[in-house]
């Protein structure tokens, strides 16, 4: 497998009043070059940790994490490590620099010290990736939720990144900016080649993932495509994750005897299996 | 069942020069009777919040009146305090607002300022610990150290402490993981039962709603778009949809079943009805069969 | 109360003044402040008069805008007015009551020390109402950048970097005091009345809330900075460069002429 980032029997510790609290111990993971991976997860279940792990902002108590080859551990590529791994995180109001929304998008290329027409044509890139070109004059705090939040992405995307990595980015946001930031990022998989980790515990947001991972106390409890993730409501509830109402409804409706699949998610689907599931009963 | 509150011809505009931007609304007429759970949904900037400030006096209508317990709020300026006691109301993310040393003394902050003490007061705080499950062992506790869910509880239990009549929820659920959810869902429906409360949601979640809500108001571009009971508001699928909001989603996956030719009822809002209308039906087809 | 405060007071649309670079601007408005103040003689000071009146007319910005200014620093131009009424005993001795008199080298200073801040206000809230706070960071950050010369480049990009986050958060901050009181007045918290001490009491469950919130800004903000490959300014370069157009050498040249007409006044009168 190609990897862009790989954890060798990671394991992160931190101390707490002397009190030494281990999140993740021995942790084996690779993310493909070009997947679109989501990381599933309850509050606590140690996803942020390892999302931080990814671009060296933590750094590992044991074992090493390797971006592109480079260990996360090698000071001298810090900030290389940093612009391949992009990072965006849970309230875009603490992630907004600058108070006009094409300089906030400035800043990361401004930070690696581009040529000014360089970073001028990356921000207009950026900003017409994530459909916020119109508003690159406008204040942040004028802006909605989802909005605020594609502006912190286009100001990771500026930096030309391999992977981006997002912390619950869609935790604070409503439904239609939850909408508008996942399929922002399909996109950018799709169009841009854009490694994408998303971390949520919103499950219907892995609909289209190539790969889901589920994450419990530190560990991980299952790993494969979302139809066989999905499949498994049970163990998917017992660890406290959100499961959508058509996900409820079918499996309810396997408890109650229906002959029936629990591993789609959209309606049309959902409802393709009912119809079935009674059409099965009626021959 | 008597009016709780009343809102007539409730109207607020804002003059330009605020820097935190608030949506006017205009023209509502509603009210909501004593023990009723009232959902307010729409967009944001729909002005619910705005909407739902008015109620506890926090704002003053422009034009209109808010009436409660069939009393005109504003009727003395200076007591407007004493109606926050009686209409509670809970901000989104609520846990923004503790601050005292304990879990205890945070909860006893509303009731003290009621101008509660000593026994009093001590009974009232255990009281709502009590029954919204909140553990003595937590009194002593700073809040700070407790984990999201636990904050979210307790500061939505500083509010009911004070026993408001009436009392609303500015998305009392938001960025919660689902055990936090259902604690908190829980909490509203047991202080809703236990002294007959008026609930007031704002919410976005329409699932949550068709479970919880005696009614809904549908709140659009600082209008009130639709009032009235929870069912008749989700029968309405397409006047929802021209606003951008939409039924539950399982009321979507029945409408799609009935597309497909089979006969199921319009107004199936719960998973619970779902399976039993779903049950039936195959047991029907199984009968003719 | 706090929707009062209004940051930055920047009045949109596009007028001459409003596209000046906004380092000339600060720079000129430190030519004009110098010779609002070399001004000696009424005749200097109305030069300047008439050259600010060019100006408003020419910001596009309502009169009444200005006027609203003035009008906030009322109380310290009618006080030192006031003052200087009775304080010259100069010239002819208009009217006397106890031990004031008023004589007409007095009022003559009044008034001109009273022209003289009306100036200077205006003067100022030409700056403020045609430039954005952004341009005005800008604009500071490059005029202090030849500090970097002698040792104090961490200083300059320290300075700026402060200046542009504080333009940011202010709004949040604002925006986020104003719900935390409105939570706090939903829990029946009495912040309208009482004596000093009970008012200062009554601040605290509004200021801890407040002051945990902001250093959660503070530490989530230092984090989304390092992974935008932030590295305390080191090899950082700006997007926007500010480029001088014919029209900000002009105005150079326009100002001077006014400003040095003072002196020439000043040496004739």
């Amino acid at each position: 497998m190609d990897s862009i980032i790989e954890l060798k029997n990671v394991t992160f510790e931190y101390d707490d009043n002397d009190i030494k609290n281990t999140v993740i111990s021995n942790f084996n993971l690779e993310i493909e070059r070009g997947s679109f991976t989501v990381i599933l997860g309850h509050n606590g279940s140690g996803k942020s940790t390892l999302a931080k792990l990814f671009n060296g902002l933590n750094k590992p108590s044991a074992g090493e994490v390797f971006v592109d080859g480079i260990s996360t551990l090698d000071e001298d590529n810090e900030i290389e490590i940093k612009r391949r791994v992009g990072m965006v995180f849970q309230n875009p109001d603490n992630q907004l620099i600058a108070s006009v929304v094409e300089e906030d998008v400035a800043f990361g290329p401004e930070n690696l010290g581009l040529r000014p027409d360089v970073i001028r044509q990356r921000v207009d890139e950026a900003l017409k990736a994530v459909e916020m070109y119109e508003f690159r004059t406008a204040a942040p705090h004028h802006l909605s939720g989802g909005q605020k939040q594609r502006v912190a992405i286009a100001g990771i995307i500026a930096m030309k990144p391999e992977c981006i990595v997002l912390d619950e980015p869609t935790a604070m946001l409503d439904p239609k900016g939850r909408a508008e930031i996942v399929s922002t990022l399909h996109k950018l998989n799709k169009e841009n080649g854009i490694t994408v980790v998303l971390i949520t515990h919103f499950m219907e947001e892995a609909e289209k993932a190539d790969r889901v991972i589920v994450m419990n106390d530190g560990k991980i409890i299952t790993d494969d495509i979302p139809k066989i993730v999905f499949s498994n409501v049970k163990k998917l509830k017992s660890v406290g994750l959100d499961v959508p109402q058509t996900t409820e409804l079918l499996y309810s409706l396997k408890n109650n005897g229906f002959d029936i699949k629990t591993d789609v998610i959209s309606i049309e689907e959902a409802a393709d299996e009912i119809y079935n599931a009674l059409h099965l009963e009626e021959k | 069942m008597s009016k709780v509150l009343e809102i007539r011809n409730l109207t607020h505009t804002y003059s330009g020069n605020s820097t935190t931007k608030r949506d006017a609304v205009s023209n509502i007429t509603f009210s909501v009777d004593g023990g009723e759970i009232l959902g307010i949904i729409g967009h944001t900037g729909s002005g619910k919040s705005t909407l739902v400030q008015h109620l506890n006096g926090l704002l003053k209508p422009t034009k209109g009146t808010v009436l409660f317990e069939e009393k005109d709020i504003w009727l003395e300026p200076k007591k407007i305090r004493h109606i926050r006691s009686k209409v509670g109301l809970v901000f989104q993310y609520p846990e923004y607002q503790l601050f005292e040393e304990t879990v205890y003394m945070d909860i006893a902050y509303g009731p003290k300022n009621m101008g509660l003490s000593g026994d009093e007061l001590r009974v009232r705080v255990e009281e709502i610990c009590k029954l919204l499950g909140i553990d003595e062992d937590y009194f002593e506790k700073s809040p700070f150290d407790l984990s999201g869910g636990e904050k979210r509880r307790v500061a939505i239990a500083g509010v009911m402490a004070m026993r408001p009549k009436v009392l609303i929820l500015d998305e009392p659920i938001a960025g919660l993981d689902p055990k936090g959810r259902a604690d908190v869902i829980k909490m509203i429906e047991s202080y809703n039962k236990a002294y007959n409360a008026t609930v007031i949601i704002i919410s976005h979640n329409m699932e949550d709603m068709a479970v919880l809500a005696d009614k809904l108001i549908v709140m659009n571009k600082g209008a009130l778009a639709m009032f009235g009971k929870t069912d008749e508001v989700f029968l309405k699928a397409d006047l929802l949809r021209q606003i951008g909001l939409n039924v539950p989603i399982v009321t979507r996956v029945m409408a799609a079943l009935k597309k497909k030719g089979i006969d199921v009822p319009d107004n199936i809002f719960t998973v619970d009805d779902a399976v039993k209308c779903l049950c039936s039906i195959k047991k029907g087809g199984g009968k003719d069969a | 109360m706090l929707k009062d405060i209004t940051f930055g007071q920047y009045y949109r649309c596009n007028s001459i003044i409003h596209r000046l670079d906004p380092r000339i601007k600060i720079l000129l408005l430190i030519v004009v402040f110098i010779f609002i103040f070399l001004a000696q003689g009424f005749a200097g000071l109305l030069v300047m008069t008439l050259f600010i009146t060019i100006i408003i007319l020419l910001t596009k910005v309502p009169i009444k805008l200005f006027l609203k200014n003035l009008k906030s620093i009322l109380p310290i131009i009618i006080f030192t007015t006031l003052i200087n009424l009775f304080y010259s005993k100069d010239g002819i001795v208009l009217f006397e009551i106890w031990k004031l008199k008023l004589t007409t080298g007095g009022v003559e200073r009044a008034v001109f020390l009273a022209l003289r801040i009306i100036l200077l206000i205006i003067v100022g809230s030409v700056l403020t109402y045609t430039t954005t706070p952004n341009d005005l960071t800008d604009a500071i950050e490059r005029l202090l950048s030849p500090l970097k010369f002698i040792g104090l480049k961490r200083f300059v990009h320290v300075l700026a970097m402060m200046m542009t986050i504080a333009l940011r958060f202010i709004p949040t901050l604002i925006e986020e005091t104003e719900k935390i009181m409105n939570a706090q007045k939903a829990r029946g918290a009495n912040l309208e009345e009482g004596n000093i001490f009970e008012r200062i009491k009554a601040l605290i469950p509004i200021l801890i809330p407040l002051l945990i919130s902001s250093v959660r800004h503070a530490y989530e903000l230092a984090e989304a900075m390092e992974c935008r490959c932030y590295n305390g300014g080191e090899g950082r370069v700006r997007m926007k460069k500010l480029r001088l157009h014919i029209s900000d050498y002009l105005s150079c040249v326009v100002c001077l002429i006014f400003s040095s007409s003072v002196v020439v006044f000043n040496i004739l009168i």
